[in-house]
């Protein structure tokens, strides 16, 4: 079977330490003030105290759906086969249009290169076995990431853990059906 | 604020600054090349300096240019991982604020005139100076001040010039009170490879260390393991921090009384017999007089003394007993606070103690040692030596101040008062004691009391632009060190080699110091080369530098004696008693309190907040401030925390430009952070910001408010440490 790649957040475990936003920027040489990946804060209530704090990574969701590909005019934003979507950066004329597309903001404009930038997925590193940046710097294993179509693979199994335990998984504004491959699992 | 400076811009300015070295202008990969295509690729192995815990570094390089670090799997401090600090060295190493050339000053003291010269006529104006000095007041007065891989280098030149006024202020700054706690207590330091069993905890609580922001890679993934298997976590701070979100139990104290906490929690466990019956008899003395000593800590006193409610206090307790002995109280981290600290650390072992969490999985386990110690690259013949004493009052005036370590506070009171006697040199090694002593004024008073003042640093930090010679230090991607060894649950060894040739006219510690010392004449000293060193420690461990080299580190395997406990041995403890020492005779003898008695800390006055500070877990020290991937992750603002409802009494909201103010002191810019997740009589910054050299570009742009130069300079009477944390300030609108 074709591989298809996505990645898993076990989002209990992100402490907020943001070293997969500095290695994803070293990996990319991504422009002085952006990320490719961020984390953001969210409250839920608990019976602890008044309030407590999620920590959520997010990044492209790599969507199968995605509004990216189908407003890009020149074919530069595309899903490749095995999931990822990509900018050919030698196609991408800077016109922006993909930009607001993106219902989870993921990507921005690289003054520089003149094109539209965001997450591959590390396609380089996977391309030589490696994981991703982000993956391989995590120091709280948050990030899990590899071929769901491989019922072998890490993310297959956590995930099969992760519905016979009856954990919280979901994706990001699934409402828009673009079907993201980045899965959200609270324990 | 001038920040916007594009990564290809500064990319650019780090290749023209470096025109000697020929750097490609593209670096990276890019996504389309394939990966055959990549010439040159080298990986070079190294500890990471960002910060001091050492993780285990692979530097990757193509063509002479690192562009990224990775964490190395085997290494026990990281196992594969880096933080953001880590993964930002790349930065650093690439920084066109860094130092390029030896300096020597030319205008006044601070006014940032230098005059690039050799490093020949460098060393050569150190070392002549130095003996200046000396030949004027003895070689006692000549001080040094160290942090850091290289500073052996430095101590090693102050055996040679005979002076012992070497102070390391890991010790008076941070960790001391801490080390001194637990030495009493257990009669053994709690060491800086932090020793709570967090993988295998069923309980874990945290006062005064904010564990997962404080970020040493590899406790913070030992407490993140024990928490995904289910480990309860109790974290106390008057400020929700990320620890804070991870636990069961966040208790917001008020601001100075974890003693009272700790008391009371003391006085419930013993008094709801919670505590390890067996143990106690075994292994600890002074029961009777503790129960005794703590029975007026009740409950509803402690959570009328902290704010927190008698029902928490009573829960965490049950919690903590539930899970003895696989559970363990964290005697903290720099506790530099109140000035009551050594007996906070007593409080936190003796709680320790009562539930017997020693030697267990879950609790603390028994570091193991190297079997090999690391070498010296410079043999003494023999040592100066003096005759005369510390001028810092360790191991005199304060008697268990360690005289390895120095009390830095007490050095440069000596330098202000010429008492004992004067001390009119300084060497500062990648150290900058304007963001970390009280006060620019005094620490501009302590400059102008020295005839002479030599930094080693690889930023024009303040104390190098106060200086009168700054020497460039290589960065630890581009210099060798000698192979260290460490201790932990399976000590390790491990390597350093260059990544890349040196970008600028850069050298390591250990080469400066011996110029140094040669132009001072110390021929009896014999410097051996670092690769004769490592060479000898390697052979000693039995393995191969190819192995080496290859994994980076060397973990020594261990089979038994992490749990001793568990593992059916009795305990040693090397008190006096050779017990675990809930009441101190040691200390009785010094005539302080042999059980923890709690006074109430320094009270703000009406209108201002105890100012708190620590760290954000992308910036270590005042050492990565000037590091725009680690700024631009908090948006190049410098947040005050302060509670919502007190900010609207003083009109002040979300997002405001705010100053502190002390007296007529006043800081840089804050933004104002409003939020209930801090204790009202308290505010909170990071630390490391409001920088006075404008060398550090980025660093001084960004403003905001330098803790050191509002906090007290309180010592604590039993290890003499400094307490940072009885001063107050008021916000203003800016």
């Amino acid at each position: 079977m074709k591989k298809k790649y996505v990645m898993l957040y076990l989002i209990d475990r992100c402490i907020d330490c943001k070293a997969c936003m500095v290695a994803c920027k070293a990996q990319w040489e991504v422009p002085a003030d952006h990320f490719r990946t961020h984390i953001d804060e969210r409250e839920a209530p608990t019976r602890i105290s008044n309030s407590r704090t999620y920590f959520l990574p997010s990044q492209c969701n790599h969507c199968d759906d995605a509004p990216c590909v189908h407003v890009c005019p020149t074919k530069a934003s595309h899903k490749r086969e095995d999931g990822i979507v990509l900018i050919d950066r030698s196609r991408c004329v800077g016109c922006k249009y993909c930009i607001p597309s993106c219902p989870y903001n993921a990507r921005f404009f690289n003054e520089e290169a003149g094109v539209a930038e965001k997450c591959t997925f590390c396609l380089p590193r996977i391309a030589e076995g490696l994981k991703p940046a982000c993956v391989t710097t995590c120091l709280s294993r948050t990030r899990i990431f590899g071929d769901i179509n491989d019922p072998e693979s890490e993310v297959s199994i956590v995930l099969k853990e992760a519905i016979k335990n009856k954990n919280k998984i979901w994706k990001l504004r699934e409402d828009l059906g673009t079907e993201p491959n980045i899965y959200y699992i609270q324990s | 604020m001038n920040i916007g400076v594009s990564r290809r811009a500064f990319l650019k300015t780090a290749a023209l600054s470096a025109a000697a070295v020929s750097l490609p202008l593209s670096i990276k990969a890019t996504e389309k090349e394939p990966a055959k295509k990549m010439y040159g690729r080298k990986s070079s192995q190294t500890w990471c300096e960002m910060c001091f815990w050492g993780c285990g570094v692979t530097a990757h390089s193509k063509n002479g240019k690192v562009y990224k670090l990775e964490g190395q799997k085997l290494c026990p401090n990281n196992y594969g991982s880096l933080c953001a600090k880590g993964n930002a060295g790349v930065y650093q190493l690439y920084d066109p604020d860094r130092l390029k050339k030896p300096l020597i000053r030319v205008g006044k003291r601070g006014e940032g005139k230098f005059k690039e010269v050799s490093w020949e006529e460098a060393t050569k104006y150190v070392a002549d100076n130095l003996k200046k000095v000396i030949d004027s007041y003895k070689p006692r007065a000549v001080s040094l001040i160290a942090h850091g891989s290289g500073e052996h280098a430095f101590i090693k030149l102050m055996e040679l010039i005979g002076s012992k006024n070497v102070a390391i202020p890991a010790y008076s700054q941070c960790m001391g009170s801490r080390e001194i706690g637990w030495w009493l207590t257990y009669g053994a330091g709690f060491t800086g490879h932090e020793y709570g069993d967090g993988e295998n905890a069923k309980c874990m609580m945290f006062l005064g260390r904010n564990v997962l922001e404080s970020l040493q890679v590899g406790e913070a993934k030992k407490v993140i393991n024990g928490l995904t298997k289910g480990s309860k976590l109790i974290y106390v701070d008057p400020r929700y921090s990320k620890t804070a979100a991870k636990a069961d139990y966040y208790l917001q104290i008020r601001p100075g009384t974890d003693l009272a906490l700790l008391l009371g929690m003391i006085n419930f466990v013993i008094q709801n017999k919670l505590y390890n019956e067996k143990f106690v008899d075994e292994y600890c003395s002074g029961f009777e007089e503790l129960k005794e000593a703590v029975k007026g800590y009740s409950l509803e006193w402690t959570a009328n003394e902290t704010d927190i409610s008698p029902k928490d206090i009573a829960d965490i307790c049950y919690e903590l007993a539930k899970a003895a002995p696989s559970c363990f109280i964290h005697p903290g981290r720099r506790l530099t606070r109140y000035g009551n600290d050594t007996q906070t650390v007593r409080a936190i072992g003796i709680l320790n103690g009562l539930f017997g969490n020693w030697g267990y999985p879950g609790g603390f386990y028994a570091i193991q040692n190297p079997p090999i110690k690391t070498g010296e690259v410079c043999e003494v013949e023999h040592e100066e030596g003096c005759s005369c004493g510390r001028a810092d009052g360790a191991g005199t005036d304060y008697k268990l101040a360690p005289s390895n370590l120095g009390r830095e506070n007490g050095l440069f009171d000596a330098i202000l008062s010429d008492k004992p006697y004067p001390v009119r040199a300084m060497i500062a090694y990648g150290t900058n004691f304007f963001q970390h002593y009280p006060n620019y004024e005094t620490s501009k008073k302590i400059v102008d009391k020295l005839d002479f003042i030599v930094t080693c640093d690889i930023y024009m930090t303040e104390t190098a632009l106060y200086s009168d010679v700054v020497l460039p230090e290589s960065t630890y991607l581009e210099r060798q060190d000698p192979i260290v060894t460490q201790g932990d649950k399976y000590p390790f060894m491990q390597y350093r080699e260059p990544a890349t040739e040196p970008l600028f006219d850069t050298k390591g510690a250990w080469e400066i110091s011996k110029m140094i010392s040669e132009h001072m004449g110390f021929h009896e000293a014999k410097w051996k080369s670092i690769d004769e060193v490592n060479e000898e420690i390697i052979k000693k461990a039995g393995i191969t530098l190819e192995q080496l080299k290859k994994d980076g580190c060397y973990v020594f395997p261990v089979t038994e004696g992490i749990y001793p406990q568990a593992e059916g041995k009795d305990l040693e403890f090397k008190t006096a008693s050779g017990r675990v020492e809930l009441y101190s005779g040691f200390l009785d003898k010094l005539g302080f309190d042999p059980i923890p008695k709690y006074e109430r800390p320094k009270q703000a006055p009406i209108g201002q907040f105890r100012l708190l500070f620590g760290r954000m877990s992308y910036h270590t020290h005042a050492r990565t401030q000037n590091n725009r991937w680690l700024l631009a992750l908090h948006d190049y603002k410098v947040k005050v925390w302060i509670n919502t409802k007190k900010a609207y009494e003083l009109g002040i909201n979300d997002g405001d430009n705010v100053v502190l103010r002390q007296g007529n002191k006043k800081s840089g810019i804050l933004t104002a952070y409003l939020t209930d997740r801090i204790h009202p009589e308290a505010v909170f910054i990071p630390h490391g910001f409001g920088r006075l050299s404008e060398f550090m570009k980025s660093a001084y742009e960004m403003q905001g408010a330098s803790d050191a130069d509002f906090a007290s300079n309180d010592v604590d009477p039993i290890s003499g440490a400094s307490a940072f944390q009885n001063a107050f300030v008021r916000v203003e609108k800016a």
